[in-house]
């Protein structure tokens, strides 16, 4: 490393610190960008937080799921793919994915189409700042408080919802987590209304970059304003629902709390998701290695689900698309 | 293909007490005119083309296509064309889809509208680029994507704002002519917004010059340029710009000179007539600067002065001389040898001259 220009600079950004490769051509004056290297020493620490808290974990669930784990001060027995082989053979794992599957679709559906209308209508509002404020209200509720909230309101004997249901002569008698047929539906609701908002922001903030003049132009093509809406908003704020999508599925697969709070998982299992037995399996029989088994399908699932996601994300085309805005 | 009437248009941001973006605004665009609106950022020719293609609300006043009232018609229904500053093209779509939205929208059958936007895109030599996207074509191209969208359905008005304003300087030049043939072959009205007088005075039939929400002038180009009809439009058209000087007018004899800091400026006979006829005694002078001559000759008339600035404009030079608090310009040869801070003279034209009122600014001559 010759050159002046360089040299005078702190020894920790010449070349011989960080791994450049001196170039016999390269003219001195120039900063030669520094190498992978470079990027790999200012990633270390974070990489090794990032280890410690999440890598060692999953690394240990994945030797749990291998094992007949044992609480006492016994060795844990290797038992091989015994853990998964038993999940073949188990009704209760797979109904657990299928309520998963229902639960997740449901919610998703509804907090879309719900979370989209709701931020067209602030969107095009005088009262967008106070009313985000309000939306965002549920969202802050941690969902443990939002299950306790909900079980009163659908409480059978003073519930304000379980009236308006019962007025509405949706239920027959029954509270609506008392009886299996409605009992999802009632967990259904308390995640829609928690997470909507969510929804709504982020769509919230995908239409304030839908450029004016594509609103414009297509208006003056002859679009009506719903038209408008699909042909022009629509695919400016498709990566941020894809974002919020990606989000609240990945959430849907692991949060548990209100779910426990509300029902447990009753009644008759109709609530007893893959991730309310996961939890039934691990903490209530302590069969840790099974649950270890459990948890490690789940995770591969939901990171096969979000890589199909992400990369539906990443078509070119539509990246094109969207870098061409800024 | 329609006249459009813009009758006593108001436009107002806000509340009514406000100052109005558009002013008491009075225009006819006959059947198949190019109408250039053209003022500075702020003089509400925006406004204008934005109340005509419906994207505003008109506070107050009447616009009407071919004598049809079009205030309270959504842009869809007006069936106007418009091509906006940013091109406005729509990223998720190729260039075959942007230019066929129009006709999409219009539910026109699909061996047509491959038709139509097959011959707007050949007529606009983009008929290669179909299949890209727009971030994949340049300014220029993105442009012509922007016209063809416009150009594919034959609409009753185009309006164009300020559509070649993000071109560099010599796609620009090459646009102006381009957009004016397409216009003439095409015959639709149409209505281009710029702050450019270039692109105005070039392509347009008439111009609209507009400052601070009030058509100052509705004219031919020439008219605009060379019988200005007050002060301000004046010195906003052409460049280099007029130079405005403070005169009284003085009898003299049988006629009248212009006294200008005690120097006698001698006016034609034409000229001569109308001052003596005015009533207004204290008047702006104002001359083109190739109406003046900067030298060291000193002749009689002749004003002395001091070169102030000289700029090198390629084939000319452009003089500033000072005569006391005053800068004249003038257009001269490039082996003007003055340098700044030498004496001249400065001589005026006697017939090329506007000249317009001290007080309000309105043309006398």
């Amino acid at each position: 490393m010759s050159g002046e220009n360089v040299s005078k600079r702190h020894p920790i950004f010449t070349a011989d610190a960080w791994g450049f490769r001196a170039s016999e051509q390269m003219p001195e004056t120039i900063n030669r960008s520094p190498s992978k290297l470079f990027y790999v020493y200012l990633m270390a620490p974070a990489i090794a937080l990032l280890a410690a808290i999440t890598i060692y974990p999953f690394l240990w669930l994945i030797y749990m799921s291998l094992h007949k784990v044992k609480l006492g001060p016994v060795d844990d027995k290797w038992v091989g793919l015994k853990n998964y082989a038993k999940l073949l053979s188990d009704a209760k794992y797979f109904e657990g994915w299928v309520l998963l599957g229902k639960y997740s679709s449901m919610c998703l559906t509804f907090e879309i189409i719900i979370g989209v209308t709701l931020a067209v209508i602030l969107n095009n509002s005088r009262f967008e700042k106070p009313l985000v404020t309000l939306f965002l209200m549920p969202m802050m509720v941690s969902p443990v408080v939002a299950g306790l909230l909900w079980f009163y309101l659908y409480n059978g004997t003073f519930g304000w919802y379980h009236w308006l249901f019962e007025s509405l002569g949706l239920l027959g008698g029954a509270s609506i987590l008392g009886r299996p047929e409605t009992a999802l539906y009632g967990i259904v609701i308390v995640d829609v209304w928690q997470w909507t908002p969510l929804i709504t922001l982020i769509t919230l903030a995908g239409l304030k970059r839908v450029p004016q003049d594509q609103l414009e132009a297509s208006m003056v093509d002859g679009s009506s304003p719903i038209r408008n809406f699909f042909s022009v908003s629509l695919p400016n704020i498709f990566p941020f629902l894809l974002i919020a999508i990606l989000l609240r599925f990945m959430d849907n697969f692991r949060f548990i709390d209100a779910i426990l709070a509300l029902t447990g998982g009753g009644p008759a299992d109709s609530t007893k998701l893959l991730p309310v037995y996961l939890f039934d399996v691990s903490f209530k029989f302590f069969k840790l290695g099974r649950g270890g088994a459990i948890a490690f399908s789940l995770l591969v699932v939901t990171i096969i689900l979000g890589l199909i996601l992400v990369r539906i994300f990443e078509d070119p085309a539509r990246k094109q698309a969207m870098s061409a805005q800024d | 293909m329609v006249d459009v009437k813009i009758e006593n248009v108001y436009k107002y941001y806000g509340s009514i007490d406000g100052v109005a973006a558009v002013h008491d605004l009075n225009m006819d665009i006959k059947n198949g005119e190019f109408v250039a609106i053209l003022g500075p950022s702020g003089c509400g020719k925006s406004s204008t083309m934005r109340m005509i293609s419906g994207l505003e609300h008109i506070s107050a006043g009447t616009i009407s296509f071919g004598g049809n009232i079009v205030n309270n018609l959504a842009p869809k229904d007006r069936d106007i064309a418009m091509v906006f500053e940013n091109y406005a093209l729509y990223p998720h779509k190729t260039v075959f889809d942007n230019v066929a939205n129009p006709l999409k929208l219009a539910k026109v059958s699909s061996p047509e509208i491959t038709e139509r936007v097959k011959r707007a895109t050949q007529l606009l030599e983009i008929d290669h680029l179909l299949d890209r996207r727009p971030q994949e074509l340049s300014g220029g191209q993105k442009q012509r994507v922007a016209i063809g969208r416009a150009i594919v359905r034959q609409p009753q008005v185009f309006l164009f704002d300020e559509p070649i304003a993000h071109l560099d300087a010599k796609l620009r030049a090459r646009m102006r002519s381009e957009l004016k043939r397409l216009q003439v072959d095409l015959g639709v009205t149409s209505l281009y917004v710029t702050h450019d007088q270039l692109e105005a005075l070039s392509m347009a039939d008439r111009v609209a010059v507009m400052h601070e929400g009030i058509l100052q002038q509705y004219d031919t180009p020439q008219a605009i340029y060379e019988k200005p009809a007050n002060a301000w439009v004046a010195t906003f058209v052409g460049e280099p710009q007029m130079s405005l000087i403070e005169c009284v007018i003085r009898q003299k004899g049988s006629g009248v000179v212009l006294d200008f800091e005690g120097h006698e400026i001698a006016v034609g006979a034409k000229v001569g007539k109308v001052l003596a006829a005015s009533k207004e005694r204290e008047v702006l002078a104002g001359f083109r600067p190739n109406h003046v001559a900067i030298n060291t000759r000193k002749t009689a008339g002749s004003i002395p002065g001091i070169i102030y600035a000289r700029q090198l404009l390629g084939g000319e030079i452009l003089a500033e001389a000072q005569v006391n608090n005053t800068m004249i310009r003038a257009r001269v040869n490039t082996d003007f040898s003055l340098q700044l801070g030498d004496k001249c003279s400065v001589s005026l034209s006697k017939e090329d001259l506007n000249v317009f009122s001290a007080d309000t600014g309105v043309a006398i001559y």
